[in-house]
């Protein structure tokens, strides 16, 4: 039996036209449908299981609007006055190369193109800031490949930038001794390290070449460094699924060097095979029922909240500390967490979490807190939550099957494209080849 | 002169304050702290310094506030 659960709009796959969409339950799984009048019905899972609860995952309701209100999202992106969210991060492309051939690839780098001068990124960089854009994640393609790196990073701090972050896949930062060295010394913030997994058979099917030393050595070299990183799985069913608790685990074991993981289920946009079917997704609630399951329990579903500044089905996280003895949710999870209050502010708090979570702020030296008991005062419990603090979050980007109009319109990464700040999943939008 | 610096005195018991290892529990974790108490009725003083520095930093790292 279907039971329609939600009305939105989304887009042809084909064409990428927009049309009116629904949300259906077909027995325990969720599915976006919509009918183009030219190129057919489409229907793709976007929601797997009732734990965590499709319903009951975050308390959004979109706006009431007529249809002349309505904007025509995702056209006229830039971002026009009907989006619903303001901008946290902004991501820079500093180059379209690459050092790797990845199969998936978002931003489908490519070899042959001119990359933006330092002096272009810089007057970038200073109209971000005006607008009050301040927290930047350095992308490309590969941003490493470019020699002037650390000149890009320094202009962006020049220009006021209080967050730089590095979306990177660390070779360059594990092949070059005191590279790291050199875009900590320049500002950098904070590294996002595409990771894919522990076991180099999942590197050589995402990446096209085994990569798991090279990721290694890049997160010694930041932790050499004193920059924070993250690891960034793309999450694929029958690739790396059934790795997701030994990454986990991984991590842990890398704290505080490794501040978090953010885990990005596969979406089909940008360079990446065709998707045959829902086989070929993973779903957010399948990754929390991973992470419970692989951690053997250490982790639980029921300590996850939904996204706050976003949608909340754009993904979810928690913060833990992590301890020889234990690894202990650091708040219990309350229903909405204060960061999804919508008061205008929720893009100013996901800063704040970003620039206390992701970057390396622990003073270093010995923890004073004994294992399994008390901190000594107060300067040595703040000193274990700066050096213990460990993030699990999660991004479900969306593509042209699963494109929601709802999720688009409350995003708050938005990449940074002739002038304009355009969401992340209208920026990458990639139409099916029929 | 900071809070800290002053010397208090208990209203209820009339008994000057000293300092005393106390233990905090907050949201499932404890953290001891050297803080002026009461000899008598035990009640402790929180100095200004320390709520609007440590404690509300300790807050904000663990609640995202």
């Amino acid at each position: 039996m279907t039971e329609s659960v939600r009305n939105t709009y989304s887009v042809c796959p084909v064409c990428l036209r927009r049309l009116p969409a629904a949300i259906v339950k077909r027995r325990r799984d969720y599915f976006l449908e919509k009918v183009c009048p030219e190129h057919g019905g489409f229907s793709t899972v976007v929601w797997r299981g009732d734990h965590p609860r499709f319903e009951l995952w975050g308390d959004y309701t979109p706006p009431v609007e007529s249809e002349d209100m309505r904007p025509d999202c995702p056209n006229d992106c830039g971002l026009c006055p009907g989006h619903l969210q303001k901008t946290c991060c902004v991501v820079v492309e500093v180059t379209e190369r690459c050092n790797v051939a990845c199969p998936f690839c978002f931003a489908w780098s490519k070899q042959a193109s001119e990359d933006p001068p330092v002096a272009q990124l810089a007057e970038w960089f200073r109209r971000l800031v005006e607008g009050g854009n301040t927290f930047v994640q350095l992308s490309g393609g590969e941003p490493t490949v470019r020699e002037d790196l650390p000149e890009i990073i320094a202009a962006a701090q020049a220009a006021g930038c209080e967050n730089i972050q590095l979306n990177t896949n660390g070779v360059r930062i594990a092949e070059e001794g005191n590279y790291m060295k050199a875009l900590a010394d320049a500002g950098l913030s904070n590294v996002f390290l595409q990771f894919d997994g522990t076991d180099d058979g999942i590197y050589e099917k995402l990446r096209g070449r085994r990569l798991f030393a090279e990721k290694k050595a890049a997160i010694e070299a930041c932790s050499v460094a004193r920059v924070g990183v993250t690891l960034v799985p793309t999450v694929v069913p029958g690739v790396n699924d059934q790795n997701i608790g030994d990454m986990t685990d991984f991590g842990f074991l890398h704290s505080p060097a490794v501040r978090g993981i953010h885990f990005q289920p596969v979406s089909y946009f940008g360079r990446c095979p065709q998707p045959h079917g829902d086989q070929d997704r993973i779903t957010l609630p399948e990754v929390l029922q991973a992470l419970e399951r692989q951690t053997g329990g250490k982790v639980r579903i029921s300590d996850f909240a939904p996204s706050g500044c976003e949608h909340p089905r754009c993904g979810f996280h928690a913060d833990f500390l992590v301890m020889p003895e234990a690894v202990v949710r650091m708040t219990p999870r309350t229903e909405t967490c204060s960061c999804s209050r919508d008061d205008g502010k929720a893009h100013l708090r996901k800063r704040s979490h970003i620039a206390r979570r992701w970057r390396r702020t622990d003073p270093g030296g010995t923890e004073e807190c004994p294992p399994g008991g008390g901190c000594p005062d107060m300067d040595a419990f703040l000193h274990r939550i700066q050096s213990r603090a460990f993030t699990l979050t999660a991004m479900a980007f969306q593509d042209a099957y699963t494109m929601d109009i709802e999720r688009l319109r409350r995003c708050s990464l938005h990449v940074y494209r002739n002038g304009r700040t355009i969401p992340f999943c209208a920026r990458y939008l990639t139409p099916a080849i029929p | 002169m900071a809070d800290e610096d002053r010397i208090w005195k208990c209203a209820k018991c009339d008994r000057r304050l000293e300092k005393r290892k106390t233990v905090f529990s907050y949201l499932g974790h404890t953290v001891a702290h050297q803080v002026y108490a009461c000899p008598g009725c035990g009640n402790v003083f929180i100095p200004e310094e320390l709520a609007e520095g440590r404690m509300s930093e300790i807050e904000q790292q663990m609640e995202d506030k």
